[in-house]
């Protein structure tokens, strides 16, 4: 079973224009999944359509199995969800609100104030636990949001956006935790960001979106093939020496490869053409390059 | 099967806290009572024991208004009769009207205004389930500040009843105002703010609409003094009834329109 499936989605707010239209999507257990796309790509759409505080307007999808639109109390049991739009009560303290959230999941009270001192010092917040929401800077309260999100260990994760306010040191800390919780407990997180490298670093799998449009979905090898970005082979060679057919950038010599085993043969072929190689790498496209492409691609048809 | 769950209770006690830590909230939960039933009546009071009865204008026309048995009442008694009779039954309703609304524009449109109300529909709890606990929580906001009212109410009108020598104030028609017409007030209340809450932006913008469920009950009290009908105990009785048989309808309709699209708007 997959844990978030969706088919055929449709999502308009006024009848005209499709904020989702035709969205598939088929992740299975313990995935990484990257939701990538440009502002009102739709994004939040999906995840809120995913967690049931939206009805899609066609379509199925399901959670661990749950319908949302049906069962949203099932979704939300299995789920942990962060969202810039749903704010914490600014009038009670860090550790006030994580327990008043994991009461509403039906904790214990000592089982809540436990799994809560847990998380604040996991995410560095310890130290402001008894200082009042609203007196939270925005990353710090964006690390309690994703502590909310957390509290009752679900096996789905969704995240819209979770390191867009927070300080490089917080943002990797996160993306670290992210990355152990999908390694140790197998959890499933459904990652919105713009942060591209970040995600590279972290996801398994990549989605691209835009105008309510799935582009391209897989890993990161299926959206470089389908994009046609491949494998270069990079050299340095002393000052005036060229390479016949190919091209320069940033001083380095480029060609584009089939697949990395073609690397060594190449290398031999330019030494012994007494060529003096200074330097020679693999360059592999980013997923900014790929996620850039698509765009264009999409843009140039449209 | 419990009446509510520990998550419910959960939700009720945060409400509690968000709806007394609301300045506007708390001060219309204090002040307004303390006006209502201490110094209005005891203002009243005062001057009915004080001001000499030659200077009293047209208490004869109020007099005719007052059952027979009062007859053989004094100027004063009279007057004081009309006071807890006539007067302060309005003035004591304004409590869990204005209680009901207050609490519950602070607990349905406050936590939209502040965007908590997507968090907690992400929670396990079924949008019912909020639903309950939240009406649930302005019900026992309103009902122990109408009570704790009623009590305070209690206490300083018979402290006027003993300084003019006459019988304890409670009669039937109290007892039906407090029993029944309060509670269906205060249901009508929260509920209504519920349903307004669904339109309403901003937490002033719908404290601004309880006036509409504030003027009729003035009206009816007021209307007493054209002289054209009296509410007695029976008549105040069957209102009741109307009104909790409409807060019954209203309860329906607005946990019907209680949905996370609409909410979320
Ligand atoms: N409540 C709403 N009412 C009407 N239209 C909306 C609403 N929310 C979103 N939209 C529209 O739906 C489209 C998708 O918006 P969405 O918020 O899903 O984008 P996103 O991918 O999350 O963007 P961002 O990167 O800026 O967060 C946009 O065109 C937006 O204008
Ligand atoms: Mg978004």
């Amino acid at each position: 079973m997959d844990a978030i499936y969706a088919e055929h989605l449709f999502k308009t707010y006024d009848n005209v224009n499709y904020a989702l239209s035709d969205l598939s999507l088929s992740i299975p257990q313990g995935t990484v999944f990257g939701f990538l796309g440009p502002n009102g790509a739709g994004k939040t759409t999906t995840v809120k359509i995913l967690t049931g505080l939206l009805r899609q307007t066609s379509g199925e999808c399901t959670v661990y199995g749950y319908s949302p639109s049906q069962n949203p109390c099932d979704v939300h049991r299995v789920s942990g969800v962060m969202t810039e739009s749903a704010k914490m009560y600014g009038q009670l303290t860090g550790m006030e609100n994580l327990v008043f959230f994991a009461q509403t999941i039906g904790m214990e009270p000592d089982a809540c104030a436990q799994r809560a001192g847990e998380l604040l010092k996991q995410l560095d917040l310890w130290d402001a636990r008894d200082k009042k929401l609203s007196e939270y800077s925005t990353g710090m309260a964006q690390r309690l949001s994703l502590a909310r999100a957390l509290i009752h260990r679900p096996p789905v994760l969704f995240l819209d956006e979770p390191t867009s306010g927070l300080d490089p040191e917080s943002a990797q800390s996160v993306n670290e935790m992210i990355s152990s919780l999908a390694a140790v407990a197998g959890t499933t997180v459904f990652l919105c960001t713009h942060q591209l490298r970040y995600a590279q670093d972290i996801c398994s799998s990549y989605g691209i979106i835009d105008s309510g449009k799935l582009l391209a979905c897989g890993d990161f090898q299926t959206l470089c093939d389908g994009a046609g970005c491949h494998i270069k082979a990079g050299f340095r060679l002393a000052e005036g020496e060229q390479l016949e057919g190919y091209e320069q950038k940033d001083g380095w010599w480029q060609t584009e490869l089939l697949k990395e085993e073609e690397m060594p043969l190449l290398l031999q072929k330019i030494v012994e053409d007494r060529h003096n190689v200074y330097e020679a790498r693999l360059i592999r496209p980013t997923l900014e390059e790929v996620y850039f492409q698509y765009l264009e691609h999409q843009e140039a048809t449209t | 099967m419990k009446l509510v769950s520990s998550a419910e209770k959960a939700v009720i006690k945060k409400d509690f806290g968000e709806v007394w830590n609301t300045k506007m909230a708390r001060t219309t939960l204090i002040l307004v009572p303390a006006v209502l039933v201490v110094a209005i009546p005891a203002l009243f009071l005062l001057m009915i024991y004080l001001v000499p009865t030659s200077q009293m204008n047209g208490v004869d026309k109020m007099m005719e208004l007052l059952p027979p048995e009062i007859k053989y009442y004094t100027q004063r008694q009279a007057m004081y009769y009309f006071l807890t009779n006539y007067l302060c039954p309005m003035l004591f309703l304004m409590i869990p009207m204005m209680n009901s609304t207050v609490s519950a524009a602070c607990s349905f449109v406050g936590e939209k205004e502040r965007s908590t109300m997507e968090t907690l529909l992400l929670t396990p709890l079924s949008v019912k389930q909020i639903f309950r606990a939240k009406v649930y929580g302005c019900l026992l906001i309103s009902f122990l500040s109408s009570m704790i009212s009623f009590v305070v109410f209690t206490i300083v009108v018979s402290a006027g009843d003993i300084l003019l020598k006459m019988p304890f104030f409670f009669n039937w028609n109290w007892l039906v105002l407090v029993v029944l017409f309060a509670p269906a007030l205060t249901i009508f209340g929260v509920i209504f703010m519920v349903l307004v809450s669904g339109r309403s932006k901003s937490y002033m913008e719908s404290i601004q609409t309880s006036g509409y469920i504030v003027l009729p009950v003035v009206l009816l009290f007021i209307g007493q003094f054209t002289g054209l009908f009296q509410l007695d105990a029976l008549l105040l009785f069957f209102i009741s009834v109307g009104v909790l048989a409409a807060d019954a309808v209203l309860l329906l309709i607005a946990s019907h329109s209680f949905t996370p699209e609409k909410l979320l708007r």
